[in-house]
């Protein structure tokens, strides 16, 4: 080995500190990279592959009840590569040793015994239900694994009113339901919601469909204009009940797991540029400052014959490896996240398989990223070391120059003590550095605000979507619409304390060019358990002609109160009428738009229906509540609004700890690179200084107070930054997570803020006492001997 | 007549400090010759190290015309500057400029790393007296001792020219005395040409020819008749 290469191993050993100081900062920019990337890829990877290999449809489209022939209609609008229909009804099942019921999908096979040829289950265990058989179903893994049933197990489930028992002939996962959500939750919960497969002739007998069809689903052919094919399917399907077709982009399960996906792109782009980019100046801090302290060991090197090359290489080679001991720390950490991550994934998203090709490709960007920017770090100062004229680097550098400015006076005037007036000229003597220490400490303040904003946000999503607006015990869901005289028969059901009923009428809302389709819900007048609320905080009701609609629909089609919105109703007459909207509400999980009863029946010139039945009950019936809406012939679901309230308050808190958990210890890592890096070069630059002091008779505490003193201020003056940037991305981040599906609020209460700057500002006081105490250390007499 | 070495030809150096001119070299003239030892002396600022720093390929010249071995130097790149210092010369500092990071042996190795025919690191630092400390760190070692390590790091490349800004500078007469032996041993067994930089009148007595400075030029040159030994040598 060189002995300039022993010179970097010595070099890099006695700088540690600062070295991890720095490699931790690029650890996490190479580990967020790494996790949000390599998740980015495997999950995108792996949705691909598993659309390809089985056939995952580009469209979808439900019908009331359509004629088996009019597949042949289909299958011959332009555009369209194949097409299948099929029958599909949700079941209400009781599952043994299960008190409360759970919610089927069952979708028919094909009559051939063959799987269907579009959206292919992947069969898991067991097999196909033979096609002749009357009790045989797939059913989802999940669901399967959720409520303990081995193959041959049984279930019951009210099917038109009848009550079958049903068998398991296999498990299976399908595209379609990588994402499986029951109707009317926010959440998967695969104990109580299970798609299953059964024979056509099952289910058509059951429900009344025999030659007949509920759901088209199609394939497009590569050139084809999917909006084309919808309004064409559209037209096919609206004498039969046609509820509008659309794309993979409305499919819930691929909406859910593509706004996933999008997030972690975002993820991998937006925040390890800050982790570089702090890094990058840390790195050319402290070797800037390790080439002043070595100016003459330069100069020597160049008297004795070295290179410019060899010494600007020499000192990018120092930064370089700290690079890479934060690239083998990123690499580990951002393997064991990446790994937790897809355990985590695997919770919601049900993959057959997981294409997790360890990606080398972001291990090598991840690498090559931090390497790139420790050089980039090192190279102006290595650069200008390698420049000097070796003469000039073997003399000391000439004095800095001081000149009295109008902030002299300012400070002057102010009478501050020496020490004070020492932090400040050294603020303003290295202006640029103070800044970027500032920029640095305000983005490490910013993170966490930038993320903590998530639990606040939450509390908030949970009281309004809960506490004020949907604040029934259970939504009952109507096998199909009903006349208001239904509630009555709800009302008899064991323990059933209020009633109120609900009509979702899928529509499209069309203002100027902007079109979204949604369900408008219709309440009776005085609804006390689902109501909606405005961005104050109060109650509004649709009065007279009128829609409300949620802040999500008025951003997408660009409405403000007071606006006309165009309504295409999707049942029915399917007429278009021209409402207006009354008010704007704030509703944070998909879109809504509500009106009132009487408009509705006015409108459609029909008796008033309902699709659902909102109930609040007496706990202490649950049982018997429980067993009868298993036998209720009208009732296909029940969505425990309850339980849901808690199963959300627990997975967010899960997440949105671990989440702040994460980013107090990104935040802590910046903190300490910052403030530890410029604490000990603040020391090494003002050590004569500090000793000259000591020795004129100041305390070490008072000695020390430059050296805190000035790190603190420049911690202090970080906050109001650092809180102005964490506001605007924190905006940045609810931006990214907004979709149709969820609407983030921006709430920052000030203790959001107070707590940022509480870590932040702990923080660096711990890293800087921490160097203080070599202050204590001062050798003054051979700091006073030293040359430089 | 010995071969010439160094050649200058009404060499000048002018520093810009702060708007004013400074003439630290005003034309000056001067030969050199092979296994000479020369001693340069006079009082600070005389130009005795500006000069130094040119002949060694440290420092350029504003005027004036500067030969080694009838190659100019003037001329000649930073790249080739840098060639030149790595294949020809040897240095010596006042502050003996050790790496504190590398030992003693390692700080000779940073020469024998790159030059094209060194003498082994151990070898040099026999030669200095320093075999049995040769794994010790600068930190360990005294003030002459480090500087018999920066000798052995000049002379292991097997340089032409050893050149010695202050060698004793910084050192009591006792180790001075070793660091002068040190530097005449070199020169007499290697016929290495040798030039010495000092304020130390006495040390003159060692060396072939004196060349006395004042102002940024030349004020005498003398040759010695008879030499003395270093360890003659009283301060």
């Amino acid at each position: 080995m060189h002995a300039l290469d022993k010179k970097l191993l010595r070099d890099f050993r006695r700088l540690w500190g600062q070295s991890l100081a720095i490699a931790l900062v690029l650890a996490c920019g190479v580990m967020i990279l790494l996790t949000a990337f390599g998740m980015y890829r495997a999950l995108d990877d792996t949705l691909e592959a598993f659309y390809e290999r089985n056939e995952f449809a580009d469209v979808w489209a439900t019908a009331e009840k359509a004629p088996r022939p009019l597949l042949s209609e289909i299958v011959a609008i332009e555009g369209v590569q194949s097409a299948e229909v099929r029958v599909q009804e949700y079941l209400m099942l009781d599952i043994p040793g299960r008190a409360k019921s759970a919610t089927g999908l069952a979708l028919s096979l094909p009559e051939n015994g063959e799987m269907p040829v579009l959206n292919v289950p992947i069969l898991r265990s067991g097999r196909l239900p033979d096609p002749q058989a009357t009790d045989e179903v797939l059913v989802t893994e999940p669901f399967a694994q959720a409520n303990g049933f081995a193959l041959g197990d049984r279930f019951d489930a009210l099917m038109s009113g009848q009550k079958r028992t049903l068998t398991i002939t296999g498990t299976a996962l399908s595209p379609e339901f990588v994402y499986a959500i029951g109707p009317g939750t926010l959440m998967p919960d695969d104990a109580s919601f299970g798609v299953m497969w059964m024979p056509e002739h099952m289910l058509a007998a059951a429900f009344d469909m025999s030659g007949a069809f509920n759901t088209v689903t199609l394939s497009l052919s590569r050139d084809a204009s999917e909006d084309r094919v919808i309004d064409a399917l559209d037209d096919l399907l609206s004498p039969y009940g046609g509820t509008g077709a659309y794309g993979r982009v409305d499919q819930a399960s691929h909406a859910f797991v593509s706004t996933e996906i999008k997030q972690l792109k975002n993820m991998a782009t937006i925040l390890p540029p800050v982790f570089f980019g702090i890094s990058a100046f840390l790195v050319n801090m402290v070797i800037g400052r390790i080439i002043a302290l070595e100016r003459a060991e330069i100069g020597l090197l160049k008297a004795l014959g070295y290179t410019d090359l060899h010494i600007a290489a020499h000192y990018v080679l120092m930064a370089g490896l700290t690079a890479v001991l934060g690239i083998a720390i990123g690499w580990v950490t951002g393997g064991l996240s990446a790994r937790w991550m897809a355990a985590e994934y695997a919770q919601y998203f049900k993959f057959p398989y997981l294409i997790f090709n360890v990606s080398y490709d972001a291990y090598a960007i991840s690498g090559f990223l931090a390497l790139l920017t420790a050089a980039v770090g090192a190279l102006r100062s290595a650069m200008g070391a390698a420049r000097l004229p070796p003469a000039v680097a073997m003399s000391p550098p000439a004095p800095p120059r001081y000149k009295r400015t109008l902030f002299d006076r300012i400070l002057s005037r102010a009478r501050l003590s020496q020490p004070s007036m020492m932090i400040w000229r050294s603020l303003f003597r290295w202006p640029v550095r103070a800044a970027m220490s500032t920029l640095g400490l305000s983005l490490a303040v910013a993170i966490m605000i930038s993320v903590g904003f998530f639990s606040y946000s939450m509390d908030k999503i949970s009281d309004i979507a809960f506490n004020q607006s949907n604040r029934e015990d259970t939504v009952l869901l109507f096998t199909k619409d009903r006349a208001l005289s239904a509630l009555e028969d709800v009302r008899k059901l064991p323990g059933v304390m209020e009633v109120e009923g609900e009509l979702y009428t899928p529509a499209k809302l069309r203002h100027g060019h902007l079109e979204k389709q949604l369900s408008i819900v219709t309440r009776g007048p005085g609804a006390t358990l689902a109501r909606s609320i405005d961005e104050t905080g109060h109650v509004v009701e649709a009065e007279g002609t009128g829609l409300l609609i949620t802040t999500r629909v008025a951003e997408v089609l660009n409405l403000s109160p007071g606006d006309t919105v165009e309504v295409e109703f999707m049942t029915g007459r399917r007429e278009t009428h021209i409402l207006r909207v009354a008010a704007i509400t704030e509703q944070f999980f998909g879109l809504g738009a509500y009106m009132t009863r009487d408009e509705m029946a006015g409108l459609t010139r029909s008796q008033p229906q309902i699709s659902v039945a909102n109930i609040t009950h007496d706990p202490s019936q649950d049982m018997a509540f429980n067993m009868a809406i298993k036998d209720t012939p009208m009732i296909s679901g029940a969505v425990r609004v309850t339980d849901m309230k808690a199963s959300f308050a627990a997975t967010l808190d899960e997440n949105i700890s671990i989440m702040n958990g994460l980013f107090i210890i990104v935040a802590v890592l910046i903190t300490v690179g910052l403030t530890y890096n410029s604490a000990r070069i603040q020391l090494s630059e003002r050590a004569r200084e500090l000793a000259s002091l000591r020795i004129l008779g100041f305390s070490n505490w008072e000695v020390s107070y430059v050296l805190v003193g000035e790190i603190m201020l420049i911690a202090a003056l970080a906050q109001p930054l650092g809180w102005l940037i964490g506001f605007g991305l924190g905006h940045l981040m609810a931006a990214s997570f907004t979709s149709d599906l969820y609407n983030i609020p921006m709430v920052l209460p000030p203790a959001a803020y107070a707590t940022a700057s509480l870590v932040v500002l702990a923080t660096a006081f711990t890293s800087v006492m921490v160097v203080r105490q070599r202050v204590d250390r001062l050798d003054l007499v051979s700091v006073m001997k030293t040359r430089e | 007549m010995a071969e010439t070495v160094f050649h200058t030809e009404k060499l000048v150096k002018t520093y810009h400090t702060g708007g004013t001119e400074v003439h630290a070299l005003s034309g000056v003239d001067l030969d050199l010759y092979a296994s000479e030892l020369t001693v340069l002396l006079g009082p600070s600022g005389s130009g005795k190290s500006t000069l130094l720093n040119i002949l060694g390929g440290l420092d350029h010249a504003t005027s004036g015309l500067v030969e080694f071995r009838g190659r100019n130097l003037t001329t000649l790149s930073d790249r080739a500057l840098t060639r030149y210092r790595r294949d020809h010369v040897g240095f010596v500092f006042q502050f003996y400029n050790l790496v504190p990071s590398l030992t003693a042996r390692e700080n000779v190795q940073m020469v024998t790393d790159i030059a094209p025919n060194p003498m082994s690191a151990e070898e040099a630092l026999a030669r200095v007296g320093m075999s049995d400390r040769i794994d010790h760190f600068p930190a360990e070692l005294s003030g002459g001792q480090q500087q018999r390590v920066a000798i052995a790091r000049a002379i292991a490349k097997r340089p032409e020219v050893l050149l010695c800004d202050e060698p004793t500078g910084a050192l009591d007469s006792a180790t001075g005395v070793q660091v002068l032996e040190a530097i005449r041993e070199i020169n007499e067994d290697l016929g290495t040409t040798a030039i010495v930089i000092t304020h130390n009148a006495a040390i003159q007595a060692m060396a072939h020819r004196v060349v006395r400075f004042q102002d940024g030029n030349i004020s005498s040159v003398a040759t010695n008749a008879t030499r003395i030994k270093p360890s003659e040598i009283v301060w």
